[in-house]
């Protein structure tokens, strides 16, 4: 591991630009990631979160602004960079007659150090595949030697682009315990991701990205405390009622309608829930089901862009 | 070592992969029985005459269709992103495809050598590491020319495109298909412009006549020099990812690539001669097939190469001398057995002698005659060729028929230099409708010398059939 001390910087992205033709990819985000954390960048499709990782891991170069990584500079030291950290792209290729313990040793030997292969392919669940053809695996376990592989050379600082997209909800939960994994052998973690589940799950601090601004950044409890939406509730009502008269319901911060349910965001709750149950009864109405949910960072993306995230 | 660890492994993949292993292993024995069986009908002087041939259309194919393509492919698939997180860079997956590349090409050649020499009895007439050397810098050479393709196409089907261009000129114009002296001078002049020509004359040059590696030195070089810019262009213009496009000014810096051809080319247009090599291996190659132990096939070329004849006093016994036919003899010639022969068979004939001033405006004459047998499936004959040099004269040389002719023979004329070369008669205008026909009793060849009095010297070998 690094020599840095805890809470030190691991790294640091200040002002960065990229621009694909017309289209500003980045338009000047600046972050921090302290070692040992695990750090998201959340946003949707298009957001710029693969354009910043991949500067990140040094595969792109920026328009403009700095990035340090582990103390260098992605583009001037390229080689002495790779070998301190571990990355798994989006989507990892492989020829599709190469095995898994193929894999996992021909990449450990490019590294002066290397962990253990079968170490790895214990703790990826791989064992039973490792003479399996890369083309003969299941989504899941090609994701699982991705993350192998980030972690053939022992990394301090793990970058992960959409770790868990396209896998079930099953396997998205196998991946989400081994992320978990890294951050207590205390490894830094950059993951990218659209799944608001993931962030909240996973990551110490959220970076909220959207068309290539960064929009909003701390813990998720932090943002979603941030946040102005409140307690969000989804009611089914016996008769239907307009929204402008459930706009009135103390509490009520907004509202809206899809499939015979009604949606409010309340602050307080409770003084929502109960000033609702008193106007079902006055309205000669009823309450067919309620369901409670906290504000989500999709609540404070909504919020911060005015659109919902497309998943 | 990063670099032989890809390799190896490419090689594994290689393995495991049966459309990979067909084209790597089997398909070249498909030509090398086409060639062999087709061509040279199990000739083995012949065989190994088009050995260089099915080496180098291996070697192309590997260059062009293995490496070429799968350095495309590779970039294409987005296998190649892998390796670029860790800590390799460019040269180590160039080399490495480059090594893979070679290591799989020994085997396949071998298996061809393997097949050649069992099977078709081929004569091994090139040393081990002569043939090492051959193949190692042919496919140095063309995985030059397939980096290079890899390189300035964006995508797949653009490798494909410019693949196949280059793949069919070079198929069918150097050599590669059909023997070089058996095409038009303007294509043999086009051939000497193409890398894959230097690869399969070369092949021929040390199989079929016993030429060594240095006498082809520039071939060698130019093979070379083709890999080595193919090497440093596919590095300058690497590219990791399938959505990084190569420019326009990029792609013109790639013609660059054609220079050490188009010096060559030039070179052996104006310069060397090496039309007249590839004949002499195509010859060669010829005389062994006369010398194979299948009397059929060998019949119809040759004539005499004077190799049997043990004294100069047998040749009497086969060629005719008459001097001063038209007035009182006064000059007189003699033939005599000369060692070695052209090309360094063992012997030759030397017509020697002198020509007497006649009386008046008479001149000197004299002739030597040789009866042939026009053989059996004489139709697909197209003269008589034989080697000669001497001390520069005009000669005549004709092929008189076995009746007198109602029309004269044409005769044609040669002046002899220094060097062997080769001479030929054609035969095609005493074919029907002329009246003769081949078949019959025997012709008569005929060289006569005439003109200023004074010495003359003739030296004469390698009578056939073409």
């Amino acid at each position: 591991m690094a020599s840095l001390t805890e809470n030190s910087v691991l790294v640091s992205v200040q002002n960065l630009q990229k621009h694909y033709g017309d289209l500003a990819a980045l338009g000047g985000i600046s972050f921090d990631i302290l070692q040992g954390e695990v750090f998201g960048l959340l946003g949707p499709n298009g957001a710029g979160k693969t354009t910043t990782i991949e500067i990140i891991e040094g595969l792109r170069q920026p328009d403009s602004g700095s990035v340090t990584v582990c103390g260098l500079d992605p583009a001037q030291a390229s080689m002495a960079l790779k070998e301190r950290i571990g990355a798994q792209l989006q989507s990892t290729v492989l020829p599709d007659k190469m095995r898994v313990d193929e894999a996992l040793r021909l990449f450990a030997g490019f590294y002066e150090r290397s962990a253990s292969v079968h170490m790895l392919l214990e703790r990826f669940g791989l064992v039973e595949k490792r003479h399996t053809f890369f083309e003969n695996l299941s989504g899941g376990q090609k994701q699982r030697l991705a993350l192998a592989l980030a972690l053939v050379n022992d990394p301090e600082l793990v970058l992960l682009d959409e770790p868990t997209v396209g896998l079930d909800p099953q396997l998205r939960r196998d991946i989400y315990a081994l992320i978990e994994h890294f951050r207590a052998e205390g490894r830094t973690v950059l993951l990218t991701t659209h799944y608001i589940e993931e962030a909240e799950r996973l990551c110490d601090r959220v970076a909220i990205m959207d068309r290539g601004q960064l929009v909003a950044l701390g813990t998720p409890r932090e943002l979603i405390a941030r946040s102005g939406h409140g307690t969000r509730l989804e009611v089914r009502l016996a008769k239907p009622v307009g929204l402008d008269r459930l706009k009135l319901i103390e509490g009520v911060i907004d509202c809206g309608e899809a499939d015979g349910a009604y949606f409010f965001h309340a602050q307080p709750a409770a003084l929502a829930i109960a000033a609702l149950v008193r106007f079902l009864e006055s309205d000669d109405n009823a309450l067919v089901d309620l369901h409670i949910a906290q504000p989500s960072l999709e609540d404070v993306f909504v919020e911060m862009t005015g659109r919902r995230m497309e998943h | 070592m990063p670099t032989v660890r890809i390799a190896l492994l490419t090689i594994r993949l290689v393995m495991r992969t049966k459309v990979a292993l067909f084209f790597t292993f089997l398909f070249p024995l498909v030509f090398l029985f086409a060639y062999a069986g087709l061509i040279a009908r199990g000739n083995p002087n012949v065989v190994a005459y088009m050995f260089g041939p099915v080496v180098t259309l291996n070697i192309m194919g590997s260059g062009f269709f293995g490496l070429g393509m799968q350095s495309v492919m590779q970039r294409e698939r987005g296998s190649l992103r892998r390796y670029r997180l860790a800590p390799i860079g460019p040269r180590t997956i160039l080399l490495s495809n480059l090594l893979a590349n070679y290591l799989l090409e020994l085997p396949a050649i071998g298996l061809l050598l393997f097949t050649a020499v069992v099977f078709f009895h081929m004569p091994m007439k090139i040393g081990w590491v002569t043939l090492l050397v051959l193949v190692t810098v042919g496919t140095f050479a063309f995985a030059g020319f397939g980096l290079t393709i890899s390189s300035v196409a964006n995508t797949m089907q653009e490798a494909q495109i410019y693949n196949n261009l280059v793949w069919f000129t070079l198929l069918f114009l150097s050599g590669v298909t059909f023997p070089l002296p058996m095409l038009p001078r303007w294509v043999q002049r086009l051939a000497m412009f193409f890398p894959s020509t230097y690869l399969v004359s070369t092949f021929q040059g040390v199989m079929a006549q016993a030429e060594s590696l240095p006498d082809h030195w520039p071939e060698m070089l130019v093979l070379l020099t083709s890999g080595v810019f193919g090497l440093l262009f596919a590095m300058k213009l690497f590219r990791w990812e399938k959505e990084e496009r190569i420019s326009t000014k990029a792609k013109l810096w790639s013609a660059v690539f054609v220079l050490p051809f188009l010096v060559m080319g030039m070179w052996m247009n104006t310069r060397a001669n090496p039309a007249a090599n590839w004949a002499r291996s195509y010859n060669v190659a010829g005389r062994a097939n006369a010398a194979s132990p299948n009397p059929e096939a060998e019949k119809p070329n040759l004539i005499e190469n004077f190799d049997g004849i043990q004294a100069s006093e047998d040749l009497l016994s086969r060629w005719q001398i008459s001097t001063d036919s038209d007035v009182s003899g006064h000059s007189m010639a003699e033939t005599s057995l000369l060692t070695p022969g052209a090309e360094g068979t063992p012997h030759a004939m030397r017509l020697k002698g002198h020509l007497a001033p006649g009386p008046k405006d008479a001149q000197g004459h004299v002739s030597a005659r040789y009866e042939v047998r026009v053989p059996v499936g004489s139709r697909n004959l197209r003269g008589i060729e034989f080697e000669a040099r001497g001390e520069p004269r005009i000669y005549q040389v004709g092929f008189q028929p076995p009746k007198a002719a109602a029309s004269p023979v044409p005769e044609i004329s040669f002046v002899p230099g220094e060097a062997w070369q080769n001479v030929r008669v054609p035969i095609a205008w005493l074919a029907n409708p002329s009246g003769y026909g081949l078949a019959g009793g025997p012709w008569t060849l005929e060289i006569s010398v005439t003109g200023p009095a004074g010495e003359f010297a003739l030296d004469l070998d390698e009578i056939r059939f073409y």
